[in-house]
């Protein structure tokens, strides 16, 4: 040990690698802190430009200053209210119901049985598909009248059931919530299951020897020992579902007229539909701009603990 | 109460069998399977229709009421969505564009979370990188599309619309705080002693990190992999935007034929689907014990 230490030790290091020593932990972080810059800072940048002009494919190649004009084109379109308004109580309907659904599965998975571990790996499986293909399945598996949804719902309701899931309301929207249901409750099961397996025995020991029962100690002992991670697992699933893009494209495109518009697809048909680059892009900034405090609100207050105890 | 449950001293010893388990709550048995029996049939069936649909003969496909067990089995459609309906070349674009994504991200993104584990680059830089994860891609598309379509050009000279670079590109700076966050968790929970041995032993710190502390983040390492190359082998909006036909992507293929012929397509389309399922499954099967951490980009321990 101590001749291979002398033996390195008597290689004098260049200037360059000194100075690469010397510079290491910034060298180490700038390409990918470059790169990041390079691909959003810079585009919002040019961004900012392109939302108080006129660029629009449809209305010719100069791109004249209008001022706040692409701003109020936006709010004068009732159809980006009422997308916006969508996208909120979309997102807050499919987060709670995964929170549910998630917290019930995680209950009924906690303790060990036979097949625990081949259904894991089955409730995991839609974490790792691609959204717009689950709109595709969901499509697939609801329209009129080669999906069997019809046929299933008539099993179990009284009467044959011919619904056009994907154009009659409210139908179309139970079947894009639902689809966003079954790709996402995974989610929330897997973080919820992490947390109620890190409660200790214990607590629950203790409690019980306290005289609790059962729904106490969910209530009293559980609950307020998960408030922590639930609050986790429903910002980056609000955060998360407020860009809900991919289902409505594969499976309503919006439709029928623009009655399942969100945020992000509006914005989309904006700019790659009609060509609005200009409104669409001032669009997106007032959208990333609710976004941000909304996240950034409901990160700083989260994330704290966390980076208090690593530091 | 929590106070006094934490002091009183447990009472059985080590090593003795727990009688009593505790109040836990916990539904009774039948409820409780019936529920997870529901939950599993509420998986299931999109995924078998979507199985079965990709071998079904035309007929059975367009028949009423919907056929369920289809009695010719058939893989036609599998040849066709393949061979005519932009399969390989999505299949190939796709596997492309998620190998390279996968490769720079984790390049880039272990140093980057190295450093700012080791040498205090750190604490700013890591909330800056998890904003990045928290912007809509549909605030930085429109001006992306004109960076590539146009301005590329211009002002560079070279195009990136319709490119596998683009998308690298784009996905490399998607992927990153992914793999930033997950490293950082990672780095700072390795013991910083077998390092600072090797820079005594006369490594340079570049060496330090190359013979020592990557090898021994592999695990973790494997596991940021994973989740960068599931983003990019999902991924959809930039990819319809960017890259519509010689880059073209499996999510953007099949959106094509679900959306474009409705009625006609079904049976490629779903075989198509069913093939671009086996990658993702696959490693989110590799994953999983690093799925909790992944997902919360290291803020729950999983």
């Amino acid at each position: 040990m101590a001749t291979r230490a002398e033996r390195i030790g008597r290689r004098r290091p260049t200037a360059v690698s000194s100075w690469v020593d010397r510079h290491i932990g910034w060298l180490l972080v700038s390409p990918a802190v470059l790169i990041v810059v390079a691909l959003t800072i810079f585009p919002l940048g040019f961004s900012l430009w392109l939302a108080f002009v006129q660029y629009d494919f449809t209305l010719g190649p100069e791109h004249p200053w209008v001022g706040l004009d692409n701003f109020v084109e936006n709010w004068k379109d009732p159809v980006w209210r009422a997308s916006l308004w969508r996208t909120v109580w979309f997102s807050v309907t499919m987060v709670a119901i995964e929170l549910v659904l998630g917290m019930l599965l995680a209950l009924a998975m906690l303790r060990p049985f036979r097949a625990r571990r081949v259904l894991m790996t089955l409730f995991v499986i839609p974490l790792f598909i691609s959204p717009v293909v689950v709109g595709g399945f969901f499509d697939l598996f609801v329209r009129r009248p080669y999906g069997v949804a019809n046929q299933l719902a008539s099993w179990v309701w009284p009467g044959t059931v011919t619904v056009d899931f994907t154009n009659d309301s409210p139908w179309l929207y139970l079947v894009l919530i639902m689809a966003d249901v079954w790709q996402w409750t995974p989610f929330m099961f897997v973080i919820l299951l992490a947390g109620l397996s890190a409660i200790p025995d214990t607590l629950y020991e203790a409690a019980d020897l306290d005289g609790a029962k059962p729904r106490q100690s969910f209530f009293f002992v559980t609950l307020p020992l998960l408030v922590p991670i639930i609050l986790i697992a429903v910002t980056f699933r609000l955060i998360d579902a407020a860009k809900l893009f991919d289902i409505i494209f594969s499976l309503t495109r919006g439709g029928p007229g623009t009655d399942t518009y969100t945020t992000s697809y509006y914005l989309y048909q904006q700019g790659f539909e009609f060509f609005h680059l200009g409104q669409g892009t001032a669009g997106a900034w007032m959208f990333l701009i609710m976004l941000s405090f909304v996240s950034f609100w409901l990160v700083r207050r989260l994330l704290k603990p966390v980076e208090e105890n690593s530091l | 109460m929590r106070d006094a449950a934490l002091d009183r001293p447990r009472t059985e010893g080590p090593g003795s069998i727990r009688v009593v388990r505790g109040g836990r709550f916990r539904p009774g048995g039948v409820v409780r399977f019936v529920f997870i029996g529901l939950y599993v049939g509420f998986l299931v069936l999109p995924l078998y229709w979507m199985a079965v649909t990709s071998i079904k003969g035309q007929d059975d496909q367009l028949s009423e009421p919907p056929v369920w067990f289809p009695s010719d089995p058939t893989s036609v459609n599998y040849a066709d969505a393949l061979n005519r309906f932009n399969g390989w070349k999505g299949l190939e674009n796709s596997l492309i564009v998620a190998f390279i994504t996968t490769f720079l991200a984790v390049l880039l993104g272990t140093a980057a979370a190295y450093s700012m584990a080791r040498y205090r680059t750190g604490k700013h830089l890591a909330f800056w990188f998890l904003s990045q994860r928290m912007m809509p891609p549909i605030a930085i598309i429109i001006p992306i599309f004109l960076l590539y379509s146009r301005y590329a050009e211009e002002w560079f000279g070279f195009t990136l619309i319709d490119t596998r670079t683009g998308l690298v590109l784009l996905y490399t700076v998607f992927a990153l705080p992914f793999t930033v966050w997950m490293m950082y968790a990672y780095f700072r929970q390795m013991p910083p002693e077998l390092e600072e041995a090797a820079l005594v032993d006369g490594c340079s710190r570049l060496q330090a990190l190359g013979k020592v502390a990557w090898p021994l983040a592999a695990p973790g390492i494997v596991s940021a992999a994973a989740f960068a190359f599931i983003f990019s082998w999902t991924e959809f909006l930039f990819a319809q935007v960017l890259a519509r036909d010689h880059a073209v992507t499996v999510p953007v293929a099949l959106a094509g034929m679900i959306t474009f012929f409705q009625g006609n397509l079904y049976g490629q389309a779903s075989a198509l689907t069913m093939v671009s399922l086996i990658p993702a499954v696959l490693l989110g099967i590799l994953v999983q014990r690093h799925l909790v951490r992944g997902l919360t980009l290291g803020a729950v321990q999983g």
